[in-house]
């Protein structure tokens, strides 16, 4: 008997041993045969999931082998999930996210000439594919692009008496307290953690701010972002804004929009099909150019998010994911994806295929034209939009301006 | 089995200890030449029964506090590539972070606060569940909810209770009276932190107080009668004989609720993300976003480092308590 427990514990011993090493060496054994890739996507809203299931079992049937698993994850938890892929070694093949140059910079992606074809390469519009450059090469495959223009009640500037849209600051002000008067809230300013970088972006790059001079230099606390925030400060201390805007959320103004409870907001190209369509289709807006401070140039802000490839098994993987990703950007894919979230077009092709539904998105793909990005191509972007993001709020209720933006400028000038 | 039986009877009631010396005489008696080969295996022999638990330990404890601090020392790039060893750097980069004082003050407040109300609330609820009522069981029923509740769950439906436009709270106090217009109260940094308190409190409740509620079933009626016979009134049989022996479970309740709300996580991250900026953080929320607002991750384990000794340094505190206690004892 006692011999028997003998072996139980070295058999147990032995077990935990065996399986605490094996940990490391698993991950990627399934990927060997080249054939299987890995495809991490952003969840955009619930239409996402069905849409790649279906393109992926287009795929698989189309090219018989080939197999590609999804993973579908929400973009609250994706950074982190992406950071503990990459630190154990784990990353997917494909992944679908807003960055890419630091990864570029670490040599984790393939260039994008390795794993889309020429065609595909020639079909991005130069505007997107300028900004998937790190270092003069292309990494990053445009995926998706938004627009920002400014978006108005019409009934409730009729009830307050305001005929045309503002287009000055100055007007801006002058509008929002005609709504006050009249008893609703005049200005969404959503400056809370989840878009506080693109919000204040809006309203800085409208003032001739930004976050990096001509030469690349990081220019966060230069005079007109000062400037931006002493302006953006007065309103909310006049009220002219929703209550406590360093803690309201994008999502929460735009719903509020949506909801008629709000006068003026600068919303997004996917304000209908995300807001306006669930809330109130028939909602009374106008939507006119971002408001600039001295009302003669107005530019916009744009988003894109992207594709990029990660290098694995030295390079096995990079036919199955070249297969792939030139899959998704034909044609009816790609414009299939735009139309299904609401999104604009990256690419010519798909762009010309979008053509129905004019009315709503001509204004933004015009506006995109002149359009201005965050500086995703500097790996150091990242840091500084998690300190934006956290920090630029603090600006317009308890902190000083000045102090804010040279706390963000120390962040951006580290090594990230 | 029989072997080891004989060994324990011959050498009597000796220590367990010193089992292995006195052992040694026996061993010629079996006249074997491999005596020394085998008593040396035999000393490995605890080891295997030992096994288990000792890579249990090494693999769950002690493994990721050695992987913590050595990434602590590591320097660590935004998309999670270590690059080489940084030394101190990120401990440097730590404690010139201009919020850190504030945070780690903050801290001290919530793991004090939280616990001290949560503890005397909890003698309340104990007393109040410990005397005979109709319908005392549905009672301790309900007191288990905000337990079994997930915390991620009571923490987000308090955050739209509290919600400026929608929050039922704002509406009774209005509807009462109290309030003429809504309050924001999760975006000015002092209501919001008193009201994450609050809620802390709330879902540590159920287990101290059961832990409390224990420690007065083990209290024997005698003492209450011996001291109703020396003619103590209620407030004097609470102070000098109800608290006195309730002190073990208090000991045990405190340590416990200090050590889970010092690394209380969901509810601060539910309701305000540690915002407006930096001004609800405790030192578990910050180290989350160092990660992964700020991208330093090196930084962040450091901030994981620091956490853990100041956890290390109050269960060392507190088992130094406990030993001086047994010593008066």
């Amino acid at each position: 008997m006692k011999r028997h427990l003998i072996g139980i514990a070295a058999g147990v011993t032995l077990a935990l041993v065996v399986s605490g090493c094996g940990k490391g060496g698993s991950s990627g054994d399934g990927d060997s045969d080249g054939k299987t890739i890995r495809f991490v996507a952003a969840k955009y809203d619930d239409d996402t999931q069905p849409y790649w299931d279906n393109l992926i079992k287009a795929f698989e049937a189309r090219n018989p082998g080939y197999q590609v698993e999804l993973e579908v994850v929400d973009w609250e938890q994706l950074d982190s999930k992406v950071k503990t892929y990459i630190q154990t070694g784990q990353q997917p093949d494909v992944l679908n996210y807003n960055k890419f140059s630091d990864f570029a910079r670490d040599d984790l992606i393939y260039q994008a000439k390795d794993i889309v074809s020429p065609k595909v390469l020639a079909d991005f519009l130069p505007l997107f594919a300028d900004q998937a450059q790190y270092e003069g090469v292309q990494y990053g495959l445009p995926f998706i692009s938004s627009a920002r223009l400014f978006f108005y009640n019409k009934d409730i500037f009729d009830k307050a008496g305001i005929s045309e849209p503002p287009s000055t600051w100055a007007e801006v002000e002058d509008a929002a307290r005609k709504i006050q008067k009249a008893g609703d809230i005049p200005l969404g300013l959503p400056l809370g953690a989840e878009e506080a970088q693109a919000e204040f972006y809006i309203w800085a790059m409208n003032n001739s701010g930004g976050w990096i001079d001509k030469s690349g230099k990081w220019t966060v606390d230069q005079q007109a972002n000062v400037e931006t925030l002493d302006y953006l400060r007065k309103l909310t201390k006049a009220g002219l804004t929703q209550p406590n805007p360093e803690a309201t959320n994008r999502k929460d103004v735009f719903n509020q929009f949506a909801q008629g409870k709000i006068g003026m907001v600068n919303g997004a190209v996917f304000m209908r099909k995300g807001f306006l369509d669930t809330v109130d289709k028939n909602l009374n807006y106008g939507i006119a150019p971002l408001p600039s401070k001295d009302g003669t140039t107005h530019n916009t802000l744009g988003v894109q998010d992207y594709l990029v490839a990660f290098k694995k098994d030295e390079g096995r993987n990079r036919e199955a994911v070249n297969k792939f990703l030139d899959f998704f950007y034909q044609k009816e894919n790609a414009s299939k994806f735009l139309s299904t979230e609401g999104f604009l077009s990256v690419t010519k092709s798909a762009g010309n295929a979008l053509s129905s539904d004019s009315a709503y998105y001509k204004p933004f793909v015009d506006a995109l034209s002149g359009a201005r990005f965050a500086p995703t191509d500097n790996p150091n972007w990242s840091a500084v939009e998690g300190a934006v993001k956290q920090r630029i709020g603090t600006a317009v209720s308890g902190a000083e301006p000045k102090k804010v933006l040279g706390e963000i400028q120390e962040t951006a000038e580290k090594d990230g | 089995m029989a072997v080891q039986d004989t060994t324990t009877h011959n050498t009597g009631s000796g220590s367990g200890s010193r089992s292995g010396e006195e052992r040694t005489p026996v061993a010629p008696a079996r006249g074997s030449r491999h005596a020394g080969n085998s008593l040396r295996l035999r000393a490995l022999e605890p080891l295997l029964w030992l096994g288990p638990a000792l890579a249990l330990i090494l693999g769950v404890v002690i493994w990721p506090v050695v992987e913590m601090v050595r990434t602590s020392l590591m320097d660590i790039s935004s998309t999670g590539v270590t690059r080489g060893f940084a030394g101190g750097a990120n401990y440097a980069e730590l404690f010139a972070e201009p919020d850190l004082p504030g945070v780690v003050l903050r801290t001290l407040v919530w793991v004090v606060g939280v616990v001290t109300a949560t503890i005397t609330v909890s003698l309340a609820l104990a007393q109040l569940l410990n005397s005979r009522f109709p319908g005392r069981r549905m009672v301790r029923w309900a007191l288990i909810v905000p337990w079994a509740a997930s915390v991620l769950m009571t923490a987000l439906t308090w955050r739209w209770m509290l919600n400026n436009f929608y929050g039922v709270v704002n509406r009774v106090l209005m509807d009462v009276g109290i309030l003429d217009k809504p309050v924001n109260w999760l975006a000015h940094p002092a209501q919001a932190f008193a009201w994450m308190m609050a809620v802390a409190v709330f879902v540590s409740l159920p287990f101290t107080a059961f832990v409390i509620l224990s420690g007065l079933g083990t209290i024997p009626a005698e003492v209450y009668e011996a001291a109703r016979l020396d003619g103590a009134g209620p407030a004097r049989t609470y102070l000098s004989v109800t608290l006195p022996l309730l002190r073990p479970s208090l000991l045990v309740a405190a340590i416990i609720n200090v050590i889970n709300v010092f690394n209380s996580f969901p509810v601060i991250w539910a309701m305000t993300r540690g915002g407006p900026g930096f001004a609800t953080d405790t030192t578990t929320t910050y180290m989350y976003k160092l990660a992964f607002d700020n991208q330093a991750v090196g930084e962040s384990a450091a901030m994981a480092v620091v956490n853990f000794a100041l956890i290390l340094l109050v269960v060392l505190v507190y088992l130094r308590v406990v030993r001086r206690r047994e010593e008066i004892g």
